[in-house]
């Protein structure tokens, strides 16, 4: 007991004194990465004009504070990211199940779609979907957009899936088998449930992705935050601060996604 | 035990065979009948086919050839046949397997839910009643990583009972249990043999074979070496094989 008291003292004090110097270089490196972007603003001479900046988020007219392009712009953009997310996941999720299903076909196919669409540029695809697929199926731009970016994302998300669904162990299959479930109950009942658990991390990231990705809708001329920053930037070249005002209202969003995913983690591991 | 009456052939196995794709043979040739009512104990060295035969019986395996017939029921290719035997036949784990993201009560209920389409309150009142049985009413909310290995094999009677089948599976049920858990899983078994379930348990608890089997299988390889009485296997094996492998064992 003795032992064990003085290895634990010895560590609280080696945590401690790690704990210090982890501090010291934390602090190091961002007031490092600090210098770098002031000193490199300053090279180029960069003249900067924050005060301009607040009146493209809020407009005041009349007194009354209206949303100005750049939060007009974030509108578009969740509004986008919403629906390309829905749409993500449910791409995913029969992608992978056509995968893993028996029929050589759905195998092919499933395939097929997964390396086209994670092997390409987005860009190219957003051009392929809007100028080619668009006209024929007669969607509109975001609509476009959006079936551009969830058949993107959704690639990925397939193979998120694909990989929770063949960590459960196979004794879960058969205990549910035994007792006369079919595949699609089996898969409903018992194997989702415990894949999508494991798998709400990376998921979160894919929707992560999904955020800032979609900001290259943009080149379809869809008036999202960055087509906005764009705008804005051609007319007042006030280029750093907008693009780090933007830059800092995805971080904003992309972190509390997290922060929301995280707690519902939480909730749903206390079960098990 | 007062002899108890066996009823007609409710499983008959004609001459399956089965071979893993590695090469392994797993089941050649091998047939039995089985009557309702009947316990038959299947022992034998890994490897030898037992668990496999068990699996084959529900569908869990396929066979390569050879006929298995369940209460009428063939066990062939037509999905629905598969269905219906896996409603009528239950089986149990040696790793439990229960869902471990739903209580005791949901892992007993699903399947009535799913499969028999009982209402939620017809579910819970059957399920309460087999939890009761095998002793485990107190942890009905209760998640699988909260009970021990004993209880949650019991769980996992209950969840296959819940079916209401006509035979028993039990692939080694207790051999992935702590020595003082084995007796508490083994009660249920042998009262289960003495309501007259029928039962297929591969195990290495003689004890169990000695008391409640009306049939003992020894295989090895893939087929049957010696089949009998209890009595007969444990008073006088005929094959050296079987006397060898009894006695390392007991």
């Amino acid at each position: 007991m003795g032992k064990i008291l003085e290895i634990y003292k010895l560590g609280s004090a080696t945590f401690k004194r790690c704990k210090i110097a982890d501090i010291a270089g934390f602090t190091l490196v961002i007031a490092g990465i600090v210098w770098i972007v002031l000193r490199g603003a300053e090279n180029q001479g960069y003249f900067w004009q924050w005060f301009r900046v607040p009146r493209y988020l809020l407009a005041a007219e009349n007194g009354e504070l209206t949303p100005g392009p750049l939060l007009a712009g974030l509108r578009v953009t969740l509004h986008i990211t919403w629906m390309s997310l829905i749409l993500t996941y449910v791409i995913g999720l029969v992608t992978a199940l056509l995968r893993l299903s028996n029929s050589l076909g759905a195998r092919l196919i499933s395939r097929l779609y997964l390396e086209t669409a994670r092997n390409t540029p987005l860009l190219i695809q957003l051009y392929f979907t809007y100028f080619i697929v668009a006209p024929v199926l007669s969607l509109d731009r975001l609509t476009a957009a959006v079936l551009a970016l969830s058949l993107f994302e959704g690639a990925y998300a397939s193979e998120i899936y694909r990989a929770g669904i063949v960590s459960i162990n196979k004794g879960q299959w058969e205990a549910a088998y035994s007792l006369g479930l079919s595949t699609f109950n089996t898969y409903k009942s018992v194997i989702l449930p415990q894949a999508i658990r494991r798998i709400l991390p990376p998921l979160t990231s894919q929707a992560v992705s999904l955020i800032k990705d979609s900001s290259l809708v943009s080149v379809l001329a869809i008036y999202e935050m960055t087509m906005q920053a764009n705008a804005i930037v051609a007319e007042t070249f006030l280029v750093f601060e907008i693009y780090f005002t933007i830059a800092a209202i995805y971080l904003v969003i992309t972190v509390m996604l997290s922060q929301i995913v995280n707690l519902m983690e939480k909730r749903l591991r206390i079960n098990y | 035990m007062a002899p108890k009456k066996l009823g007609d052939y409710i499983i008959q196995v004609n001459a399956i065979s089965k071979t893993f794709p590695n090469g392994v043979i797993a089941l050649s040739d091998f047939s039995t009948k089985i009557r309702r009512s009947e316990v038959v104990v299947v022992i034998g060295p890994s490897g030898s086919g037992k668990s496999t035969f068990l699996r084959c019986l529900n569908g869990l395996e396929e066979i390569d050839s050879g006929s298995i017939t369940i209460d009428g029921i063939p066990l062939d290719d037509n999905k629905k046949h598969r269905l219906e035997i896996r409603k009528e036949v239950g089986m149990v784990f040696q790793s439990f397997n229960l869902f471990p993201h739903m209580t005791t009560l949901e892992n007993v209920n699903l399947a009535q839910r799913l499969v028999r389409k009982k209402s939620k309150d017809e579910a819970t009142a059957m399920s309460m009643d087999l939890l009761r049985k095998v002793g485990i009413e107190d942890k009905v909310n209760a998640y699988p990583s909260q009970l021990s290995g004993g209880q949650q094999q019991r769980v996992a009677i209950a969840r296959a009972l819940a079916m209401m089948p006509k035979v028993m599976l039990f692939d080694e049920a207790t051999s992935a249990l702590d020595p003082e858990m084995i007796g508490e899983v083994l009660e249920v078994m042998k009262n289960l043999a003495r309501e007259g379930m029928t039962m297929i348990c591969v195990t290495h608890e003689m004890g169990f074979a000695r008391e409640v089997s009306d049939w003992v299988i020894f295989m090895e390889e893939g087929e049957i070496v010696e089949e009998g009485t209890a009595e007969h296997f444990f008073r006088n094996p005929r094959e050296e094989r079987t006397k060898l492998f009894l006695s390392q064992i007991l």
